[in-house]
């Protein structure tokens, strides 16, 4: 299944990243491998959220840039009011990258 | 929606407008030429507020879309170069935003030009404010009117001179359509013609017996001769 790289950008990618690098570099793990575990990465992300994640959250603000290109969204909001069951809060400047997930089916 | 009517808070010049009625402007379409080849891909990407998705659907509508705050308008931007820009409530302010979607395109690095501006279409609307017979006013201006209530309940008036179409409405709402002109004389010229044609469905509206005279005052001659 082809999977969106979209998560490693993510805090836990990130780091996720920056572990394998410096295992290739060390030479306890091999450039191929390192990549192997990124591509699960990918999957696992995708598959966490769609069957373990059932909270929701709302966002709402001023859009200030919106674009679509090659199938991607990307929204910057301003004053953006993140709402979930128990809490909210309002953040000054958002950036929304967003994808369709049916386009790998297909 | 701002509506002028009767009731407007603004005076009418009854001369201008005899039957008292100004149409508000709803919606102006306009074509320009930027007169050099465009990379879509990299404006899509360079550009703010701009959509594009040559894969869309099974036709490939190939065109960036965007948008401007001020004012608020959408452009159409083809790779030819070629652009329309929609969504201006005036003339004016169609040709500001065309200017300034070019402006955008030049600011990322294309050799934009601006030439053969033209408007394409205005729509306009406006409410009379009593009921319109429409069957009445089918049957009398028979040339010009198609009304098929099973199909679309307004009447539709084609208009020979100025060639404009109306959509006229039993509620005594109607919508303007079609008309090319630019420049203010014209646009006078559109709006007189169709204030008459309101001033006719006036009187039928209250029943009057009605002449093509009085219905069509002013620039409508070519259409007394058509009669």
């Amino acid at each position: 299944m082809a999977t969106f790289e979209l998560y490693r950008r993510s805090t836990i990618g990130m780091c996720l990243t920056e572990t394998l690098d410096e295992m290739v570099q060390n030479g306890t793990l091999s450039p191929e491998l390192a990549i192997q575990v990124l591509v699960q990465f990918d999957k696992s992300m995708t598959e966490a959220l769609e069957t373990q994640v059932k909270s929701k959250v709302s966002i709402k603000g001023h859009l200030h840039t919106y674009r679509f290109c090659d199938n991607v969204w990307t929204f910057i909001l301003q004053d953006a009011l993140f709402k979930n069951e128990d809490s909210s809060e309002t953040v000054g400047r958002v950036k929304i990258v967003a994808c369709d997930s049916k386009l790998l089916t297909q | 929606m701002a509506e002028q009517g009767l009731e407007g808070s603004q005076p009418v010049d009854l001369k201008k407008h005899p039957s008292g009625i100004v149409p508000t402007l709803q919606n102006i379409v306009s074509t320009v030429n930027l007169d050099c080849k465009l990379d879509l891909k990299a404006i899509a990407l360079q550009a703010r507020n701009a959509e594009y998705n040559p894969k869309a659907c099974a036709f490939r509508f190939a065109a960036v879309i965007m948008r401007i705050r001020e004012p608020k308008t959408t452009a159409l931007i083809f790779a030819s170069g070629k652009m329309v820009c929609t969504g201006a409530k005036s003339e004016q302010q169609s040709k500001l935003a065309a200017r300034k979607y070019a402006r955008i395109i030049q600011k990322l690095g294309f050799p934009a030009q601006f030439k053969d501006f033209k408007i394409q279409n205005i729509v306009g609307s406006c409410d009379v404010k009593f009921p319109i017979r429409l069957e009445g006013l089918a049957y009398s201006h028979g040339a010009f009117s198609s009304y098929e209530p099973e199909l679309f309940p307004g009447l539709i008036y084609r208009m020979k001179q100025p060639k404009i179409v109306l959509l006229i409405f039993v509620s005594g709402k109607i919508v303007l359509t079609g008309a090319k002109s630019s420049g203010k004389i014209s646009n006078d010229y559109l709006w007189e013609a169709h204030s008459s044609c309101i001033r006719g469905a006036e009187y039928l509206a209250l029943g009057q017996p009605i002449e093509i005279n009085t219905i069509f005052g002013g620039p409508c001659k070519i259409v007394y001769n058509l009669w």
